[in-house]
């Protein structure tokens, strides 16, 4: 049992880190210019490279993969010459980057051909100094310096010259002078907890992504509380009744409910008990991330509808495997003996057959996740599901990358889960 | 039928015919069985397989599916009717007065519930006793079947025990309740020959002990020889002939009865002095059989009435029941094999002649995973299992090797080394003169087609997707021996030779039956010429009569084209009839090798005199001596030191110390005879004076 | 002229075995129900190609209308005839793909050409990780675990966001979706082939790794793959409608179901019906598959019994 978990746990380290390169590669290496996006179609090929290098991206894609991995605060440590420390602002409550000189938070920056020293005071404000030295000459000659600016970056200055760059603000596109050669935007890197900025709220994706997770887990734990025991027990009383009407309306309704699109499901009962009946609000309204707790009237249809999917394919599962067990040799044995049948059933029965279905069970929890984006986008739901399906429109790529990750996590995991009950309810494997 | 009935039988059959219904219309699979069983005795039930014997002991406890019913006759127990019984009544009576023991056992046990939970319920539930008093009694019970370490085994799952082990729990099982009727069907013909011997040791004292009645069912006339006192032969759904165990065996008087004793080669016969005959034709499916005498068209004697009118069974002045119109005139002894299934002729093969694959201390190992923490991280040792250690033989240019075995003895793995499938691990094989020890991959062409194989499985050996033609005419059209425009008629020819017209060529193979399929399997390893084939348990899973067809078959490919075979089997006197030398081998080893017959008489390798004596021979007046081996095959992962029988070994103590040496020496090949070699620590001429494990009574 | 007479006599019997096969069919009621459905849609398909009753995207008529004589079905949001577009909406999923960047289409439908696609794909990996098993097995049965760990829809916005729009690119997503289960299909249909004795002949007779693998093995694969086929045109059918709903499917100009309730759905409390002659479309044709393909898998195994 033990070769068993270890090859279960191996394979899913090596699955996750598969699934990321895959995902990091398909999106940034495949999605072209982002600057288009956000800068639009107008702007110029200067500003756009500009607004690429602040961004990082003229990196090759195997350094951004690694930065994206486990960050690239290490990487600048050994060009700025000082460990690199996040504190929070007091202000906005978020984490910035500082080098640590001597126990002093220190950042940098150019003002008119000037470098200032920022020293960090301990309400979060700091205080400029004119830079006393630190420059040090590089193969070409150059007179260069590595600094944090105020921007979490880490950057080369090059004394006398410095860069124009173009910085994206609130009022579009501004040139400013003194800007630096090379930026390192700081991160820790998703195994540290750290996805990144999101492109389309300005903010730490981490911080937007948690009560979307919040809202989602709800969601899918209402779900599958009410989905999995309704569906083994049709399951199982679809299978012990093969053949027999009770199994065939069981079958059938499942297959139908199974085989329609959460989006048609979902429109039908809108129509249905929001605006035919009108005794469920038609369209979740969120008034604040808070407002499930306060009316859980608001969970009621995207439940249903993810219900109405799952249950079908869950108990369809189960029917097939309740109908093997009972048809094999081991069961004609108990009968032969005998046993009645609810004993054969329940003893003899029920545990083979949910042995397949487990794993099986476990592994469609994905297919749930993918029924969450649908039916959080019919409703409105502000769930991981929507928040995927919105950066992905928008091309938020931190944004859909980190939610991705954290997607197939959960699939992993319950896959994960799943193979461990079955190590457990399989005695084959467990006294192996 | 003189003697005075005391009691009632405990199961009476009469007249029985059993239907499925089918889309338009409905089977019957089963017509006209009789038959009764008393306390006591074990009556046995005999036939090939779709002969219906199964389906009658469904019926008996009334299992037959959504779609099967009894529709005529009446099956009583202990006076009690029970066709139509159903619902809590058959309950109580399933499990508790009659019970049911099953093949494979395996498969009759429920895989994720502890082995005495799936025994006590049947206490529990029909007699409703406390658990506590329920296990202690199936401990009892489990010890009463020589289950050794009962109480442990109680807490185990069956795939923790072994097949033996797993059939004597189920065996246990069945006798909790001391049912008034056993029915067991095939219950040795998943296990090993030694480990069946054994159990039928088991239920034949169990009859003695419990008075139970037992209807026995099987394929195997030799246990069933062995095992009953009455024996029902069946046919196509009828029960062609029933008498006491000596009368079938003796004076068999319907034609099938005794054209299956002609089937089946005797322990101790081989292929020059005897000869098998197979019975023409098939079984006729169960839908369209003949209106007169179902055996009819297969029958030597047929006669128009055979044609027209269905025999009735009747009794005979001396007890014997015979489904036959001219039981009393037909005389076995002046029977004389049609033209159709003659057999060859085969001569005396020179075991002088030039050896064509050589063997030398021939090794393979396979490794295996740990499964242990450190052994998944790779840090364990590495372990093995020894599948085949130091086989060395010759075989002489048209001669046959035969090689017995129980399962797990290594007798595949040895082939399919030497065809190549799997590499060797040590040692050297010369075939023709080359080097044959690496992958097939890196053999020549014209090396491959020198060396082919026939399959066991007639199920398995034909690829479905192809008709018959296309798949004798790939050998041809790879190797290239034949030239394109020929290949259809050097198929048909090669067709022809195994007894199979033209028109199989364009047939798939789910339009055959087995025999014709291992037919083709034949043809299809014969397309190349091959100067060796290896044939692995090549009719072990055919039906007797097809079995004799097949093994005729072969001798006279081999008498046609010289070819030399290596035949593996685990049946000893299909080895014994069909092979020139016989190599006995047990978890890996060959233990002796040397000209059949010297196998089969002493000296012998203590292990070859075990398998022997366990062998079920259908001949109820032969004696054999009584060895039984204990424990149970030991794991071929580090297999005992010293000799790797030692662990079982009946003849150990013949040897000082209670044979220590055994235990840690590798024992010396020993010389009996020319070509004859025992691999055993006890000197030849103790292993001389052992008598023959098989007498015949005087009769 | 043994050719000949070989050719001429096989016919009939080719035929004859398609005819069998057929036949299995009508043994289900399930699977007679379900192929109905789908043939209704497939004819509908054919015949929009030639005859629509109006243009499918022009604004002709009054906005929203009820079913009417005019408009058998209604009209939208736009004015335009649900039935019209509803029919020309067959023909992508069935019939036809768009090349970009022109007027061509090929033929057969994105829902074909993906499930044909994740066939093709999930068949090559799983033979070679079944037949061959060891190394080729670990390493194809992880990357493919990889790609099953993906939610599918995750996995479609993902594969949509990085190539943008377009009937190739969904085609392309239903193949990588649907490539593993296949793999894992044919993987399993291998492992238990592979330990028949016509393949040990076949490698006793030295046969090549890729003739065992598509000759030897692949054809006895072919019932169950049937199956799985038809169940996988449902899904992706399934899946277009799912792009198509969330705005990100089939490109126009070609109206797509999905897309139809989308944008129907945004004036729902004044149309219902626009919303659900789409949504009714989509669910029948996925449910026609499934039944199909349901009825067709039970007779198969009974068959076999």
């Amino acid at each position: 049992m033990a070769r068993f978990i270890i090859r279960s746990i191996i394979s899913t380290i090596i699955t996750m880190l598969l699934v990321s390169i895959a995902l990091f590669f398909l999106i940034e290496v495949g999605s072209g210019d982002i600057s288009v996006k956000i800068l639009g179609v107008f702007a110029t090929p200067e500003q756009r490279a500009s607004y690429r290098a602040q961004l990082g991206l003229d990196a090759p894609a195997w350094q951004r993969y690694v930065d994206w991995l486990i960050g690239n605060d290490w990487r600048a440590e050994r060009k700025v010459g000082y460990p690199l420390v996040t504190a929070t602002n007091p202000q906005t409550g978020e984490q910035g980057w500082w080098a640590d000189v001597d126990g002093q938070l220190t950042r940098w920056k150019m003002e008119e051909g000037q470098l200032l020293t920022l020293k960090r005071q301990d309400d979060g404000s700091s205080t400029a100094h004119l830079s006393s030295g630190g420059w040090e000459v590089n193969e070409e000659g150059q007179e260069v310096f590595w600094g944090v600016d105020t921007k979490n970056n880490a950057v080369q200055w090059m004394r006398g010259e410095g860069a124009e760059v173009w910085v994206l603000t609130k009022a579009g596109l501004r040139k400013e002078g003194d800007g630096p050669q090379v930026y390192i935007p700081l991160r820790k890197g998703l195994l540290r907890g750290d996805p990144g900025i999101s492109l389309q709220f300005g903010r730490p994706v981490a911080v937007t992504l948690v009560p979307r997770i919040r809202n989602t887990l709800v969601l899918a734990g209402v779900a599958f509380t009410i989905i999995m025991p309704l569906a083994l027990f049709l399951g199982i009383l679809a299978g012990i009744n093969e053949g027999k009407p009770l199994d065939r309306i069981i079958s059938i309704t499942s297959l139908g409910f199974t085989a329609t699109p959460e989006f048609v499901t979902g429109i039908f009962l809108i129509i249905i008990f929001g605006i035919w009946l009108k005794v469920l609000p038609a369209v979740a309204i969120f008034t604040s991330p808070n407002a499930i707790f306060e009316d859980p009237t608001l969970l009621a249809l995207p439940v249903l509808t993810l219900t109405a999917v799952e249950l079908g394919y869950v108990a369809r599962m189960t029917r097939a495997s309740m109908v093997e067990v009972m048809d094999s040799p081991y069961i004609r044995t108990a009968i032969i003996k005998g046993m009645p049948k609810w004993r054969v059933v329940t003893k003899h029965a029920i545990r083979n057959a949910l042995m397949a279905p487990i794993t099986i069970i476990m592994l469609h929890v994905n297919w749930l996740i993918g029924g969450l984006v649908v039916v959080e986008v019919i409703f409105g739901y502000p769930g991981l599901g929507y928040y995927i399906y919105r950066s992905a429109i928008f091309g938020d790529y931190n944004a859909i990358e980190a939610a991705a990750m954290v997607t197939v996590a959960i699939a992993i995991l319950t896959r994960l889960i799943g193979d461990l009950a079955y190590t457990l309810l399989n005695p084959r494997i467990r006294y192996a | 039928m003189s003697e005075l009935v005391k009691a009632p039988p405990v199961l009476t059959l009469e007249d029985v015919a059993i239907a499925y219904k089918i889309r338009g219309g409905e089977i019957e699979a089963v017509q006209n069985v009789s038959f009764e069983i008393n306390r006591g005795e074990t009556h046995g039930i005999v036939g090939e397989s779709g002969c219906g014997k199964s389906t009658v002991a469904w019926a008996i406890v009334n299992f037959l599916g959504a779609n099967g019913y009894v529709k005529r006759g009446s099956i009583k127990f202990q006076g009690q009717e029970l066709v139509g019984v159903t619902g809590e009544e058959l309950r109580r009576l399933r499990g508790d007065q009659i019970a049911m023991v099953y093949q494979d056992p395996m498969q009759a046990l429920n895989p994720s519930m502890r082995l005495g939970d799936q025994m006590s319920e049947v206490l529990t539930v029909h007699r409703g006793m406390e658990q506590k008093e329920a296990e202690a009694r199936c401990i009892e019970m489990l010890e009463r079947v020589y289950m050794p370490d009962a109480a442990n085994v109680m807490r185990r799952y069956p795939h923790q025990i072994s097949g033996g082990q797993q059939q004597r729990v189920v065996i246990a099982t069945a006798l909790l309740n001391n049912p008034a009727l056993l029915i067991m069907d095939e219950p040795t013909t998943a296990l090993d020959v030694t480990v069946e011997a054994a159990v039928l040791d088991l239920i034949a004292e169990l009859r003695r002990d419990f008075d139970t009645a037992i209807m026995y069912i099987t394929h195997n006339l030799g246990v069933v020889a062995r095992v009953s006192t009455r024996v029902g032969v069946m046919y196509a759904g009828e029960m062609v002939e029933r008498g006491t165990v000596e009368q079938i065996y003796e004076a068999p008087q319907h034609p099938y009865t005794q054209g299956l004793l002609r089937c089946v080669p005797k322990l101790g016969s081989d292929k020059v002095s005897s000869m098998l005959y197979p019975i023409r034709g098939r079984v006729p499916p169960p839908n369209n059989r003949p209106t007169g005498c179902i055996y009819g068209p297969r029958c030597d004697y047929v006669q128009d009435r055979c044609r027209n009118e269905r025999p009735k069974l009747r009794q005979l002045p001396n007890g014997l029941w015979v489904r036959c119109h001219f039981a009393e005139d037909i005389n076995p002894g002046e029977w004389t094999p049609s033209e159709d299934i003659a057999p060859p002729v085969v001569g005396i093969r020179d075991l002088n002649a030039e050896p064509i694959l050589k063997v030398n201390n021939l090794k393979k190992y396979y490794e295996v995973k740990g499964t242990q923490l450190k052994d998944v991280l790779g840090l364990g040792e590495k372990r093995y299992v020894k599948a085949v250690e130091d086989a060395s033989f010759k075989i002489p240019e048209g001669t046959t090797l035969g090689v017995v075995g129980e399962s797990g003895c290594g007798k595949s793995t040895l082939i399919k080394t030497l065809i190549g499938l799997e590499d060797t691990t040590e040692g050297e094989a010369r075939f023709l003169g080359f080097d044959i020890t690496g992958p097939i991959s890196e053999r020549d062409q014209s090396l491959i087609q020198e060396l082919q194989m026939v399959f066991q499985n007639p199920d398995s050996t034909m690829n479905p997707s192809y008709t018959v033609g296309q798949q004798i005419a790939r050998p041809m059209q790879l190797f290239r021996t034949v030239p394109k425009a020929e290949i259809r008629a050097e198929v048909i020819k090669l067709l022809n030779s195994m007894r199979l017209g033209a028109n199989y060529y364009d047939r798939l193979p789910r339009q055959l039956s087995g025999g014709e399929k291992q037919r083709v399997g034949i043809a299809r390893a014969l397309a190349s010429h091959p100067d060796l084939v290896l044939c692995d348990e090549p009719v072990s899973a055919l039906d007797v009569s097809v079995q004799a067809a097949i093994l005729n078959l072969l001798l006279e490919i081999q008498q046609e084209f010289n070819t030399t075979m290596v035949f593996i089997a685990h049946d000893l006197s299909v080895v014994r009839f069909f092979s020139d030398q016989v190599a006995v081998m047990y978890l890996g080893q060959i233990m002796e090798i040397g000209p059949a017959e010297a196998i089969y008489t002493p000296p012998y390798h203590p292990y070859s005199e075990a398998l022997l004596s366990a062998v079920p021979i259908p001949d109820p007046t032969v004696q054999q001596k009584h060895i039984r081996l204990e424990g149970s095959v030991p794991s071929a992962i580090d297999p005992p030191s010293g000799c790797r029988f030692h662990t079982r070994c009946p003849r150990r103590k013949l040897l000082p110390d209670d044979g220590q040496i055994c235990v840690t020496d590798t024992p010396p090949w020993r010389e009996a005879a020319d070509g004859h070699r025992i691999f055993c620590h006890i000197p030849l001429e103790t292993l001389r004076s052992f008598d023959p494990v098989i007498s015949q009574e005087v009769s | 002229m043994a050719v000949q007479s070989m050719t001429t006599k096989r016919q009939p019997s080719r035929w004859e075995k398609f005819w069998n096969t057929a036949s299995i069919v009508f043994e289900s009621r399930v699977a007679t129900v379900g192929m109905s459905i789908v043939l209704f849609w497939v004819l509908v398909a054919f015949i929009s190609l030639f005859w629509t009753p109006y243009d499918p995207n022009a604004s002709n008529f009054t906005q929203n209308l009820g079913p009417n004589t005019t408009n058998l079905l209604g009209t939208d949001h736009l004015g335009r005839d649900i039935l019209s577009r509803l029919m020309q909406g067959t023909q992508v999923i069935l019939l036809k793909t768009r090349l970009p960047g022109s007027d061509i289409s090929i033929p057969g439908g994105v829902a074909i050409w993906g499930v044909l696609g994740s066939l093709s794909l999930g068949t090559l990996l799983g033979l070679n990780a079944g037949y061959r098993g060891g190394w080729w097995d670990q390493i194809i049965m992880q990357v493919l675990d990889a790609l099953i760990a993906f939610p599918r829809i995750v996995l479609y916005l993902v594969v949509i966001a990085a190539l943008g729009q377009g009937d190739l690119v969904v085609i392309l997503a239903i193949t990588i979706t649907g490539a593993p289960g296949v793999a894992r299909l044919v993987r399993s249909l291998a492992l238990d082939i592979k330990t028949r004795d016509y393949i040990r002949a076949a490698e006793t007779r030295g046969e090549s790794v890729w003739y065992i693998m598509f000759r030897e093995i692949l054809p006895n694969a072919r019932g169950p793959l049937l199956v799985d086929g038809m169940l996988r045109v449902g899904y992706a059918i399934f899946a277009i409608g799912t792009l198509g709903f969330l705005g990100i499917g089939l490109p126009p100009p070609d109206p797509d179901w999905g897309n139809m309730v989308n944008e129907a759905r945004r004036n729902i409390f004044a149309n219902q019906l626009a919303v659900i002659w789409p949504a009714v479309a989509i669910a029948s044709l996925v449910i026609g598959l499934n039944l199909f393909a349901d009825g067709l898998r039970e007779e198969l195994t009974r068959y076999q019994k």
